[in-house]
């Protein structure tokens, strides 16, 4: 049932429960060995492991945290120029060097319409650094710089939007919760061409302050409470909502997590708000 | 075949005669004809090459980082502001070996705006492990193009040169276009020992700790020493091939001297003329271009000055709270001599002012008249 | 295993950092402060069932359309696959969490659909597993008798079978009507077990022709000779000519032997003798209708049953109670009855009757059936086995009072059901092979019990104990199941014969299951507390910890790896794993 080779070694550096790792697991089921991958900054420049070792078993380049973008367009021209059309680059990147320092640099690539896949690890926050806010932190989280006193005030920035907005010719959301939705829609964008755009919710344990064994949970109900539905766009367009919500009320998700511990009623019902809100949206787009 | 071209031109002729293959990078002025040149070059096939119309500087570098690490020849162009965007994937560039050459177009820094030519931008980036070539005259410019490939696809380093902004970038003049075969011959194609390959995966610039970091830097700094002999080989090899060979350094009427003048880029031609009058009217007066900056080639400026008693350095930039950088490296090295001249140090020509004779003539006159240097640089060719 | 790399010298270290070693070395199970366990448990159906088949094991093979497989998985345990797959009151689907969750798995139509497969295929069960001299008798051929014969004999030991009725089979062959239980179905699965050596008499009735002390030849007696004795209603007027009991009726129509019935057929009792000989009534072309004492709800007789008597336009008149049998020329011609109202509970938690005085009424029949209870005919034997209230008393073995008898099926105190009977048998087989081959069986019963409610498994008493060891006890309930993975999915309905056709003949009115119904039936199965190698643990490990060992597993555990998350516990659907204190 799913691609058996595994290019992810065991003995990474992730923390238990890591939804990063998961993820990178399922999408390089997806992608094979002909694949070479740009980590910039984020939790993978350290989980991949240390010189002289890797974690992974194809090629990567670690490279600055504003690049993957721009350094996977630089590999993709070397290869063609190499004759190689066939090697997927792929940029591998987390929330914070997506939503905010390498959001220009994808923009470009996405304009450009490069011939990249993009993936936007989200973690909903600067994990790595020690669990700092980014723009893809949700309104009325905890984070290390949005004390619990003074949570963050603004809504998590919308990615796929953006990337819509750029008509690249695929874009899609997927989780760890839904192995084979993320895979079929790897398998998918890596047969077209252009910048491909590929959001994955990835729990973080030890930044969400929840149980390392409620990782894919935590995710499952994020689909399901339509905190992070599953969709794609294609040509910035067409979008199509590929897992049906149980439409379950968001507090069965925040409850899971210390990092909406402190959350008032009305802060979990402006946040059931929103999220009713982008939901209708999103579901105007799909029947458009 | 000689052609009339401006030294922006002569940077994209030297690109395609090197057979760059991936290029990037974003327009500035006045770096912009370089770019608009090889767009036009890579349209039309003369240069197959992949060019990539990035969205910053710093994208344009890291394009370069990502297709030199797939194994290609990158180049990018950049000028002041730009080139201080990049600043962080130079020493991505550098720390991952991967032979990068840029040309830049040597413009001041705002704020407040200005366009014109300054080298603060360059010197800036001395610590970034790229190695530096400042180039006097258009020819220069595209010969050292063809050099720096070479130079850096020898000692893994990334290599950039500059041309002053104006004075060489826009200004026309005759230039000799290499034989496309005679470059191919002594430049074959890049073919690194590590690459981007999927059949042979290696994880390149992983998290290295503590324990092991300090020896990559080690041979960084190996490879830049090394980096002086390189060039210098590169350089006569240059010249049994074409004609024409530069030096790291480039002596003019320096016998007998009893000051020389120590200039770099654009300058270089202003001081020959300078020197040329003087010696006319009997004054033993010398100058020396400083070709390389990067890695600092000590050992022969010191053949040349070792017996001089005074040397005045114009500098076309600043570090402030010093003073001129040339100057202050030019200390640098000679300090530990026991028979040493005294440094005078000049500041000249920030932000376009031209550097004419009389600025030039003052210099001298100033330094001659001096028993001592200055404790600070002396600014030149200033409103009084 | 990949070592680890160290570079010396700094001449040694390459020109440029690169990776030249995958990070397999680094052994992140020492972070670990818990460890998962893959641990099978106990699926509540298997645990609800009185003859302890592996019925989740079943379900995932016929899942996977190894029908037959599946068949043998369930004659490991109990001989009467096809028998039970009809007349069985299923209480592994009463057990069964999906029931909770939305409808329970269809586990008796299942049994059912697998052995009509295997008696079309031919397939006959394991045969002996050695060869032993020691004897035993076995007094009775009902489904206790016939199941511990097969146990002994698969053991390897020889049975002779000895039945009072000229038939084998006991109720299951005189009790239960045609159309519930083919003879051609039972006789199938009898005659497996007589293939398998066992020896029968019939015509031999304990007491009448021969004697306890008859069967010293044998090392070990197996007593189950069944509850063929009718109740008496205790009425004036019960001797009268037209008045019979069920059984008595049931067994006559079973034998063949003409049954002389009048138009207006009354039924009395709520049990499954009452709706059987109603249903037979209405098929031999007389009109039937039942009185119960008390309600539809303390009905014994099961649901489907009562349904269907309904569906073929069966009467049930409730809270009636007869008085009285008025006879007319030697003949009943009329009943008399009382209306009842329901009192405070008996001690078996049904409301009991309460008669309203001055309620009579009078019914015309032309016949009666008194269908209110069988009990067992305990005269032939001796006292010294241990008998109490018209049963034998047993120990938790089945074993009587006396060394080396044991007994089961109806006349020990247990529910008088066909797969309680084959339980009781089986544990006779397993503490009788203990006996003759005097092994201690103190703690064994605890051993190859599945669950807390008494079934034993013949698997597990075959198994080494050290396998056994491994084995959880604890039985697994919703709560226990991670439901996500579960969507909610209508059982499948059995065809069954229409009404118009069935009241007109004895023909079988369950059809059973079409395969490819079956195998989407069995798919609903949760497989509780078994690993069905779902693989949720392997695909979503984070630590690439959780190893495939081929398609058929089982999946291990990397325990150099595993940083002991707890995902994988967390999402197996079906409680197939734990997590366990690291021990250092």
């Amino acid at each position: 049932m799913y691609e058996r080779r595994e290019l992810m070694y065991a003995g990474h550096q992730a923390c238990a429960g890591c939804g990063a790792t998961m993820s990178m697991r399922y999408a390089l089921k997806a992608l094979g060995e002909k694949t070479i991958l740009v980590i910039p900054a984020c939790c993978w420049s350290v989980l991949a492991g240390p010189f002289p070792y890797s974690a992974l078993q194809v090629p990567v380049i670690h490279t600055a945290f504003e690049t993957g973008a721009s350094t996977a367009s630089g590999i993709k021209a070397g290869l063609e120029m190499r004759g190689d059309t066939e090697t997927t680059v792929a940029a591998w990147v987390g929330d914070g060097g997506t939503f905010d320092i390498g959001i220009q640099a994808l923009s470009g690539a996405a304009e450009r319409n490069d011939d990249i896949m993009y993936f936007c690890y989200d973690n909903e926050a600067y994990m790595n650094t020690g669990i700092q806010r980014s723009s893809a932190t949700p309104f009325g989280t905890w984070t290390t710089t949005t004390p619990a006193n003074h949570p963050k005030g603004q809504p998590k920035k919308n990615m796929m939007e953006i990337m819509a907005a750029h008509r690249i010719p695929y874009a899609a959301t997927c989780t760890v919760a839904f192995p084979e939705d993320m895979m079929r829609k790897i398998s998918k964008a890596k047969a077209i061409r252009g910048t491909r755009f590929i959001h994955i919710y990835s729990p973080c344990p030890t930044g969400w302050k929840a149980p390392s064994s409620l990782s894919v949970k935590i995710a499952r109900l994020a689909v399901h409470t339509k905190i992070f539905p599953l969709y794609e766009v294609e040509g910035g367009e067409r979008y199509n909502i590929n897992v049906d919500p149980k439409n379950l009320p968001v507090d069965e998700y925040l409850r899971l997590q210390g990092r909406f511990a402190h959350l008032t009623d009305d802060e979990v019902h402006t946040t059931q708000e929103t999220v009713d809100r982008e939901w209708e949206r999103l579901v105007k787009k799909a029947l458009d | 075949m000689k052609k009339i071209m401006v030294g922006n031109h002569a940077v994209s002729w030297g690109v395609m005669l090197s057979r760059a293959e991936v290029i990037s990078a974003y327009p500035i002025t006045p770096q912009t004809t370089i770019v608009e040149e090889l767009s036009v070059l890579c349209a039309d096939g003369r240069l197959k090459a992949k060019f990539i119309p990035v969205e910053s500087e710093h994208s344009a570098m890291a394009c370069c980082v990502g297709a030199a690490a797939a194994g290609v020849r990158t180049f990018t162009a950049t000028s002041g502001q730009g080139l201080a965007l990049m600043h962080e994937m130079l020493h991505w560039a550098s720390g991952a070996r991967l032979p990068i050459v840029m040309a830049t177009v040597n413009r001041a820094l705002g704020s407040p705006w200005n366009i014109w030519g300054e080298q603060t931008d360059s010197l800036s980036q001395r610590d970034t492990g790229w190695l530096q070539l400042y180039c006097e005259s258009n020819q220069e410019v595209l010969d050292t193009v063809i050099q720096a490939f070479k130079i850096a696809e020898e000692i893994s380093l990334p290599v950039m040169l500059n041309l002053d902004a104006f004075f060489l970038s826009h200004t026309a003049e005759p230039v000799e276009i290499p034989e496309q075969s005679l470059v191919d011959d002594f430049l074959p194609p890049y073919q690194p020992e590590f690459r981007l390959d999927p059949k042979n995966p290696h994880s390149f610039g992983c998290m290295t700790p503590p324990e092991y970091y300090m020896e990559f830097r080690y041979k960084i700094q190996q490879s830049m020493l090394q980096g002086k002999a390189v060039a210098q080989q590169v350089d006569d090899a240059f010249g049994r091939v074409f004609g024409r060979k530069y030096g790291l350094i480039e002596p003019y009427r320096c016998e007998g001297a009893d000051l020389i003048l120590i200039t770099s880029g654009a300058i270089a031609s202003t001081a020959r003329v300078v020197v040329d009058n003087l010696r006319e009217k009997g004054r033993k007066v010398g100058m020396v271009k400083v070709r390389l900056f990067r890695p600092f080639p000590k050992d022969e400026l010191l053949e040349i000055l070792r017996q001089v008693e005074k040397v005045a350095v114009v500098d076309r930039n600043v570090s402030f709270g010093v003073g001129g950088i040339f100057a202050h490296e030019m200390r640098a090295a000679l300090c530990n001599e026991k028979v040493r001249p005294a440094i005078f140090s000049y500041i000249a020509g920030l932000g376009g002012r031209d550097v004419t004779p009389p600025v030039l003539n003052d210099v001298i006159y100033q330094t001659y008249k001096r028993q001592e240097p200055e404790a600070q640089s002396v600014w030149v060719g200033m409103r009084s | 295993m990949p070592e680890q790399i160290i570079f010396k010298r700094e001449e040694d270290m390459p020109y440029l950092p690169i990776t030249f070693g995958s990070m397999a070395w680094n052994k992140t199970g020492t972070w670990r402060y818990l460890r998962p366990k893959f641990e099978n448990k106990i699926s509540p159906c298997i645990e609800g069932c009185p003859a302890g088949q592996d019925i989740e094991g079943a379900m995932v093979l016929i899942g996977k359309g190894k029908i037959l497989q599946a068949w043998d998985l369930f004659k490991e345990e109990n001989p009467f696959p096809a028998v039970c797959g009809r007349v069985c009151f299923h209480p592994c689907e009463s057990s069964c969490n999906r029931g909770e969750f939305d409808e329970a798995v269809s586990i008796n139509a299942l049994e059912r659909f697998m052995a009509d497969m295997a008696s079309r295929h031919g397939r006959k069960p394991l045969g002996k597993r050695e060869k032993r001299k020691e004897k035993a008798a076995i007094v009775g051929s009902g489904p206790a008798g016939l199941t511990c014969a097969y146990h002994l004999a698969r053991l390897g030991y020889g049975v002779t079978v000895f039945e009072a009725l000229p038939v084998l089979g006991g109720m299951l062959r005189v009790g239960i009507p045609e159309y519930r239980l083919p003879k051609k179905v039972l006789e199938e699965e009898i005659d497996q077990i007589l293939e398998l050596g066992v020896k029968a008499e019939v015509n031999v009735r304990l007491g009448k022709d021969f004697l306890m002390n008859d069967l010293k030849e044998y090392q070990a007696i197996f007593l189950a000779m069944g509850n063929h004795q009718s109740k008496s209603l205790g009425i004036p007027g019960e001797d009268t000519q037209g008045i019979m009991s069920g059984l008595e009726f049931l067994k006559n129509v079973n034998l063949g032997k003409a049954v002389a019935l009048g138009k207006r057929v009354a039924v009395i009792g709520g049990g499954n003798t009452a709706i059987d000989a109603a249903r037979s009534v209405l098929r031999l072309g007389s009109k039937p209708f039942i009185l119960y004492r008390r309600t539809r709800e303390e009905m014994p007789a099961f649901l489907g049953e009562i349904l269907e008597a309904e569906e073929e336009g069966i009467e049930i008149s409730y809270l009636v109670s007869p008085v009285r049998v008025i006879a007319e020329n030697g003949k009943v011609s009329r009943l008399e009855c009382l209306k009842n109202r329901l009192g405070p509970a008996d001690e078996d938690g049904r409301r009991r009757p309460v008669e309203i005085k001055g309620s009579n009424f009078f019914l015309e029949v032309d016949q009666v059936i008194a269908a209110i209870g069988e009990e067992a005919d305990l005269s032939p034997l001796p006292k010294k086995l241990g008998l109490k209230e018209n049963a034998v008393l047993t120990d938790e073995r089945g074993a009587t009072r006396q060394k080396g008898v044991f007994a089961g099926g109806d006349i020990i105190q247990q529910p008088r059901t066909v797969v309680h009977a084959i339980g009781s048998g089986k544990r006779a087989a397993i503490f009788i092979d203990c006996f003759l081959k005097k092994k201690k069986w103190e703690g064994l019963f605890e051993a190859i019990r599945i669950g807390e409610q008494g079934t034993l498994s013949m698997k597990r008493y075959l198994q080494a104990e050290n396998e056994r060891a491994s084995l959880s006890s604890k039985t697994v309930r919703l709560k226990d199941l991670n439901l996500d993975y579960f969507d909610y999915k209508k059982r499948k309905k059995m065809p069954k014969t229409q009404v118009a056709k069935r009241v007109g003949s004895f023909e079988e009115v369950n059809q059973g299951y079409a395969e490819e119904t079956a195998v989407a039936e069995a798919k609903r199965c949760f497989n509780c507390g078994v690993c069905n190698l779902c693989d949720n643990c392997y695909i979503y490990c984070p630590d690439v910890a959780i190893l495939k060992q081929g398609e058929d597993g089982p999946n291990v555990i990397d325990y150099d790896h595993c940083k002991g998350c707890g995902i994988c516990v967390e999402e197996c659907p079906r409680d197939a794993m734990v997590m366990e204190e690291e021990r250092r």
